[in-house]
């Protein structure tokens, strides 16, 4: 409703300087106008600074690409993008709508859909960027984020697939499906978790299962209904209050996020855990940090997909330097470089169908990591995430019934 | 000593030194076991840092190593502790003056209402600094405030009750008659200040510094929301590597390399504290001979 009034203003209005519960609007008419607006600005990118190999791939290969172009890159480590959201959300209560100090945020999901409800991204820039020809037009990873319509709102960055780990020294027979990873818990009790819902990883998990109890993703309709909540989700959590007392201190606790359940693999406490960012398995394996056995599991029935964006916020100092960053992050170079499972691994954005058959090439020469697949054996039969709406209402049916029932 | 049976305390053998021997040893044992409980959970973090590797069974990190060291640097480590050193050392080089300032005031009765503006000076404590932080930066964006200036100001307003109060108890017991006397004398304020009073307070103002460059030093939620990433420093490099998994030595480093800038200034506080004492106390007296 929001989104559709959004676009029909926008349409009206052009380019608006106040943010408008929709989002601002990109000032810009063509590219050229941006290219020289950025030039001599510092573009102050916000990301999560957990991840070494992230931050060496902008500090070491990103800024000075963009240097080139005459724009500055410096990177601000936080803690959590909501730091970064918040700080937008500040700065526009206080009605500075054009100096902020924020101009380039690493995010998807929750954090872009309280953004967009809020009008803190910049909005309609994302077509004014040359490279976004090189993604594909109908990519539905790229057109919504966890069901929030993109809008040009953002500018897609990396491609990340929902992934089960576990150690081949341990399990050298490993299961094909979700039924089959629950069985295998229970088989071995102690050596699974899965982080407590409401937490990211735990509530993507907990939707994993409820396709797995549903027969497949066919079978769960992808925007809330309360008569397929009431007739899927008993057969859901009965699954997991019977998994419990197999799980890691016979679920006696949870961990509360997904670095608490990695930190349990790390120290062989567990045999099999998930995550959202494959794309870091290569380096942990190789810095010793998780077992050299670590292998991604595939699983028949697929996982879920997401993107994950770059955007630049409604009052962002220096926009046009940060849409340069943008799409020179989604240059062919970039993203082959940024795939490199020496760099950082993540998968492009790009459609190969639209590369040059010299650098789809270069794609397809990519060394493959001993850990993870390429992103087309993993994303094989991806399956769709559910409607935002559906998250809030699971999560707290297994807190009062697999957590309450323990 | 010649024949009489004479014992003095302290003599070999006197019950008093007996006792005195026994407390010793108690004080010790005692100061041991505190400097222990206080050291202890260092061991695992001096273990870490030079730790490539450590998986959960072992007792011993399996494979030792430069690795965290390498990692903290390449993660900025160097740039936010000198970030970290210079905003601390502008949060004390504010707060102290202030605070001796307001300490002065109200010891000598120079404010009206000295109560009710004690506790108003101490109210920053009180407040948990989340909440007053988000909403004091609307305030400060909309001021128009820069976010280096306003990140001072509020880390100062912060560090003003732990200086007021720290100065409080020195003036409390500070004699203002040696003032009075070098006034006396024709000594000049200026040289009141800075040859009696300062001199007199010194201990304390270097212990109100101390605590002043804490606040700065170990701020993170002030930095975060009214820094406004242009002050990246330690705490912030610190907390966004502990986020993720696998920079356990990393983390190690950073927190260890937190702790060796208060320690060092802890030492030399101690000892500048130690020095004015007979130093002032000495040179009072012929203050008024000079010019």
């Amino acid at each position: 409703m929001l989104v559709g009034l959004g676009a029909v203003v926008s349409l009206t209005l052009g380019a608006c300087a106040a943010p408008a519960p929709d989002g601002a609007r990109s000032e810009f008419a063509d590219w050229n106008d941006v290219i020289r607006a950025a030039q001599g600005q510092t573009v102050k990118l916000w990301m999560y600074g957990g991840d070494t190999q992230g931050n060496a791939y902008i500090d070491d290969v990103l800024a000075p690409a963009v240097a080139a172009e005459g724009v500055t890159l410096e990177r601000v480590p936080v803690t959590d993008t909501s730091d970064a959201l918040n700080r937008v959300l500040s700065e526009l209560q206080a009605g500075r709508t054009d100096d902020g100090t924020v101009d380039l945020v690493w995010v998807n999901g929750d954090n872009f859909r309280t953004g967009k409800e809020a009008g803190a991204w910049l909005c309609d820039w994302t077509n004014l960027m040359p490279n976004l020809a090189l993604t594909a037009p109908d990519d539905p990873l790229l057109l919504k984020d966890f069901g929030t319509p993109v809008d040009g709102c953002e500018a897609p960055w990396n491609k990340a697939q929902f992934t089960f780990v576990y150690n081949s020294d341990v399990i050298a027979d490993p299961p094909t499906t979700l039924a089959g990873v629950l069985a295998w818990a229970e088989a071995h009790p102690g050596r699974f978790s899965y982080p407590a819902p409401p937490d990211f990883t735990g509530s993507v998990f907990t939707r994993e299962v409820l396709y797995s109890v549903s027969g497949g993703y066919e079978n769960v309709p992808a925007t809330f209904d309360q008569d397929a909540y009431d007739q899927l989700t008993p057969k859901l959590f009965e699954r997991l209050r019977d998994l419990a007392p197999s799980l890691w201190r016979a679920g006696s606790t949870y961990p509360a996020n997904e670095q608490e359940l990695n930190q349990l693999y790390a120290d062989r406490q567990i045999d099999l855990t998930m995550t959202y960012g494959p794309a870091t398995l290569t380096d942990l394996v190789a810095s010793g940090t998780y077992p050299p056995g670590t292998k991604v599991l595939s699983l028949e029935e697929g996982t879920v997909g997401n993107a994950s964006f770059l955007s630049i916020p409604a009052n962002a100092a220096s926009s046009a330097g940060a849409m340069v960053v943008a799409n020179v992050a989604l240059s062919a170079g970039q993203q082959l470089a940024k795939a490199h499972p020496a760099t950082w691994g993540q998968f492009t954005v790009l459609d190969p169908n639209e590369l040059t058959p010299d650098d789809r090439a270069r794609f397809d020469a990519l060394p493959s990591s001993p850990v993870v697949p390429s992103y087309d054996v993993l994303s094989r039969s991806a399956n769709p995430e559910l409607a935002a709406a559906w998250v809030p209402v699971l999560d707290e049916g297994w807190r009062t019934t697999v957590l309450a029932g323990r | 000593m010649t024949g009489l049976d004479l014992r003095r305390p302290g003599d070999p053998g006197s019950t008093l030194t007996l006792a005195h021997g026994r407390g010793r040893l108690l004080r010790v044992l005692s100061t041991t076991l505190v400097a222990s409980w206080f050291l202890l959970p260092f061991a695992p973090l001096a273990l870490w840092a030079f730790a490539n590797q450590w998986s959960f069974p072992s007792t011993l990190p399996t494979e030792w190593g430069f690795d965290g060291l390498s990692s903290a640097i390449a993660q900025g480590a160097l740039p936010a502790l000198g970030t970290s050193l210079l905003l601390s050392l502008v949060v004390a080089a504010l707060a102290t003056p202030l605070g001796a300032l307001a300490a002065r005031a109200l010891t000598f009765g120079t404010v009206p209402w000295p109560r009710t503006v004690s506790i108003a000076l101490l109210a920053p404590i009180a407040l948990p600094p989340f909440a007053a932080v988000l909403g004091l930066n609307v305030l400060l964006l909309r001021a128009h405030i820069p976010p280096e200036a306003g990140l001072v100001l509020v880390l100062v307003v912060m560090a003003v009750p732990y200086t007021t109060f720290t100065m409080r108890v020195a003036y409390a017991a500070h004699d203002i008659h040696y003032e009075e006397e070098a006034r006396t004398l024709g000594a000049s304020r200026w040289n009141i200040l800075w040859r009696v009073h300062i001199p007199l307070v010194a201990p304390a103002l270097s212990r109100a510094a101390f605590l002043a460059f804490l606040v700065g030093w170990s701020d993170y939620v002030v930095t975060v929301v009214v820094g406004g990433g242009e002050v990246v420093t330690l705490p912030l490099v610190t907390a966004s590597m502990a986020a993720g998994i696998g920079n356990d030595s990393a983390v190690a480093i950073l927190s260890l390399s937190a702790i060796v800038p208060p320690l060092a200034l802890l030492a030399l506080a101690g000892f500048a504290g130690r020095r004015p004492r007979t130093g002032a106390v000495q040179k009072t007296p012929n203050v008024g001979e000079r010019p």
